[in-house]
């Protein structure tokens, strides 16, 4: 009786073990297929939940450990066999996943029960001592499988958590270095291409909402430029992390979206497991952020630009009608002068007179022509108009259209003849010669000589206008490059004091600069450097 | 002289300038015309048949390059742009348009009437091919390809210098514009201004007296070269 009941008792609860590890199969089956994905880009790639290969290990696992143990069981006893069992079940899941390691240890017991508990070559059980030790070896074997699998998931999850802080960390240090959106958007679009390894594209939403993509620079070897705009637009309405062709993430700033990242994964997947998608919401949110930092940063920039244009425009008008006003009243008077017939001006006083109008009128559209320059630097685009120039081109324009001013004063051009051509906007660098030359008319006796050379380094040219006068007024040199300023205060000396402040502007547009000092053997000397653009493919001398 | 006979048709819109430019035309022996608007102009034009004709780019009906063109269509007089626009984007286009030369507002009298009377005898001379070109102490056989210091000494000039100089000789003192000299030296395919100003440099070496102030090849800003022949025509000095 015992025997008819202890049989039937134990396929029961075989049976009902065995769904019971089907129920934990297919719950860990699931769990485990999301959890055990790995975001290391190097680490192998993870396994999808159904693995099958690794069941079949299983399978062979149990196949061989049964292989070896049944020429063993007559001297080995069933407790060892049991043993042996439960060692391939620990081996076994040191490398599979849950699922199979769960299969594994239930195959274990079937095939004990199967080929070593008596009746043999029967799942039925003769002895109910035995259904004891089949149940214990079942969970025993569960248990040590689930542990090894926690274990190895714990680690892996480190690991993942690891890597993910490390690419993240790379990613915020890059987007901290970056000034612009454009260099930021390449830092992302590189990081996220190399965790994921397909192809990331960023769209740029406009002042009204339209997305456009962003160019980054140098593109990234795989870009690709496919996706769903219209899908990217709903993703910036909606402002939520949609999956279509490819994974669209909004970039969330303070009012609107600005922008959607379409991450297009490598090998394509439809679904990505929680933590990556997590991963590329922390990589959407850095971006976001670091973008919303270069548009603050770009409006601070704006405000200050705009407060020293608003400051600098004042004191230019208030100075302008100054300076207008002082030549107008001298062409004013002259004009008068002449026109009055009972006065009977001799000739002599006529061409005085029409001279010194000639020259106050050419004083003041001087002035006009420092000023719009001016303006146009600092007010202007900031773009060059630039083209390739000879130096010497360039000094002998800025020689001719003083010529009449330099008529009493000896200039000496010392140009050696294999000088770079320059990239520049040739009109600026006249007009720095051409105030430099105006400046030692100014300041300097009649007879002075003033000295024009050039010297070509590696990267740059240096320029000096150089003369024997009396040099520079006492005190800090660069103060004469502010606006305004000039040589001797509270002199008849027509002009703003714009000349040199235009040199520096019109130097620092090249990317060069203007400095002021005094000559080693007494006089001023002013030295320009202009940056010297690499000469690509320049004009080989005619050879004959 | 025979300027007495030249008629020259201004358009400007500036009472004072005109008053001015009739002055130092008058004294100097021309016929003046003045039309202050660019329709009356062309309509002078086509009335007076002018010597030469002066335009200011702004006019009160139209823009001075409009009517460059319309005269160009159907006349080949010489005209000189007088403006206040000294952008080199203007001036190119003017030139580009037809225009012969260009004087900036505010501008000399005897320079202009230098520049006014230099293209005035052009004209009439006609722009025949110079066989010899005589500039400073240098004299050059354009067809021979040979040139000479006074001293008799050799100046030697490689094959695209001398297509360089032809080509600025062939346009008389006009000013030939970069786009078209590389165009008329290189051909239609280079676009590098790079050459050109290398080659520009190393003539003025050859030819000019002080290559740092050149008389003869003459850079205009943005625009191109000019060739001037006789020195005397270099601004008012």
């Amino acid at each position: 009786m015992s025997m008819h009941t202890s049989a039937a008792a134990p396929s029961f609860s075989t049976a009902r073990s065995l769904r019971q590890a089907t129920d934990v199969l297919f719950t860990a089956l699931d769990r485990v297929g999301r959890m055990i994905r790995r975001f290391a880009t190097d680490a192998p790639q993870p396994h999808p939940p159904w693995y099958w290969p690794d069941y079949l290990r299983a399978l062979a696992i149990t196949g061989i450990t049964t292989a070896i143990a049944f020429p063993l069981s007559p001297y080995f006893g069933l407790v060892n066999i049991v043993m042996l069992y439960l060692l391939a079940t620990t081996v076994g899941a040191l490398r599979l996943g849950r699922g199979p390691s769960v299969l594994l240890a239930t195959a274990n017991m079937l095939a004990f029960d199967f080929f070593f508990v008596p009746p043999l070559f029967s799942f039925d059980v003769e002895d109910t001592k035995y259904l004891f030790t089949l149940g214990v070896m079942l969970v025993v074997a569960l248990v040590i499988a689930n542990l090894m699998v926690s274990i190895r998931r714990h680690r892996e999850t480190a690991d993942a958590r690891e890597q993910r802080t490390a690419v993240l960390y790379a990613m915020s240090r890059e987007l901290a270095v970056a000034t612009d959106a454009q260099a930021m958007t390449a830092a992302a679009v590189r990081h996220i291409c190399a965790v994921f390894h397909g192809t990331t594209v960023v769209l740029m939403a406009d002042a009204r909402g339209r997305l456009s993509p962003m160019s980054t620079q140098p593109a990234p070897p795989s870009a690709d430029p496919t996706f769903d705009l219209e899908f990217a637009q709903d993703v910036v309405t909606r402002g939520e992390r949609s999956i279509k062709d490819a994974i669209y993430l909004p970039l969330r700033g303070v009012r609107r979206v600005k922008g959607v990242i379409v991450v297009r994964p490598q090998p394509p997947t439809r679904v990505l497991p929680a933590e990556q998608l997590n991963l590329l919401d922390a990589f959407a949110a850095q971006l976001a952020l670091s973008l919303q930092r270069a548009r603050l940063a770009e409006a601070a920039e704006a405000a200050r630009i705009s407060a020293e244009r608003a400051l600098l425009r004042n004191t230019l008008l208030a100075s302008i009608s100054h300076d207008l006003r002082t030549p107008l009243s001298a062409i004013a008077g002259a004009g008068s002068l002449i026109a009055q017939p009972e006065y009977a001006l001799n000739v002599d006083r006529r061409t005085t007179l029409g001279n010194l109008i000639e020259r106050k009128a050419r004083d003041m559209s001087q002035l006009l022509t420092n000023v719009l320059e001016l303006m146009q630097m600092e007010f202007g685009s900031g773009t060059l108009r630039t083209d390739w120039h000879a130096i010497d081109d360039l000094v002998g324009l800025a020689l001719r259209t003083n010529e009449a001013r330099l008529a009493q004063w000896r200039t000496v051009v010392n140009l050696p003849a294999d000088l770079p051509l320059i990239l520049v906007e040739a009109t600026l660098i006249v007009q720095i010669f051409s105030n430099l030359l105006e400046n030692a008319a100014k300041y300097t006796p009649p007879g002075t000589t003033i000295t024009i050379s050039a010297t070509a380094r590696e990267k740059s040219v240096l320029l000096t206008v150089a003369d024997d006068g009396p040099g520079l007024p006492p005190g800090d040199s660069e103060r004469l490059f502010e606006k305004f300023q000039r040589g001797r205060s509270e002199s008849n000396i027509v002009g703003v004091g714009l000349g040199l402040a235009i040199c520096r502007a019109a130097a620092r547009l090249h990317g060069g600069d203007i400095r002021a000092m005094d000559n080693a053997c007494g006089g001023a000397r002013f030295e320009i450097t202009l940056p010297l653009e690499p000469q690509v493919d320049a004009p080989a001398p005619e050879l004959r | 002289m025979t300027e007495a006979m030249h008629l020259i048709l201004i358009f400007e819109d500036d009472q004072a300038i005109q008053n001015v430019l009739r002055m130092l035309f008058e004294a100097n022996g021309f016929r003046v015309v003045i039309a202050e608007t660019a329709a009356r102009g062309e309509q002078d034009a086509r009335l007076h048949r002018p010597d030469i004709v002066v335009v200011d780019l702004g006019l009160p009906d139209g823009d001075g390059l409009n009517v460059i063109t319309a005269i160009r269509a159907w006349s080949p007089v010489p005209i000189i742009v007088l403006s206040a626009r000294t952008a080199e984007a203007q001036r190119l286009a003017a030139f580009e348009n037809g225009a012969d030369d260009y004087v900036m507002k505010p501008f000399s009298a005897p320079e202009l009437l230098a520049r006014v009377r230099a293209i005035v005898r052009r004209h009439v001379r006609g722009e025949l091919p110079m066989a010899v070109l005589e500039l400073g102490d240098v004299s050059i056989d354009l067809g021979r390809r040979v040139a000479r210091r006074r001293d008799g000494s050799d100046v030697r000039l490689t094959p695209l210098e001398h297509r360089i100089l032809e080509t600025l000789a062939r346009h008389g003192d006009r000013i030939v514009t970069h786009a078209s000299l590389i165009k008329e030296v290189w051909g239609p395919h280079r676009n590098d201004s790079r050459a050109l100003r290398v080659y520009i440099g190393s003539l003025r070496r050859k030819l000019e007296v002080d290559p740092s102030r050149p008389r003869h090849i003459l850079t205009e800003l943005g625009v191109g070269y000019r060739l001037v022949i006789e020195a005397e025509a270099v601004g008012g000095n």
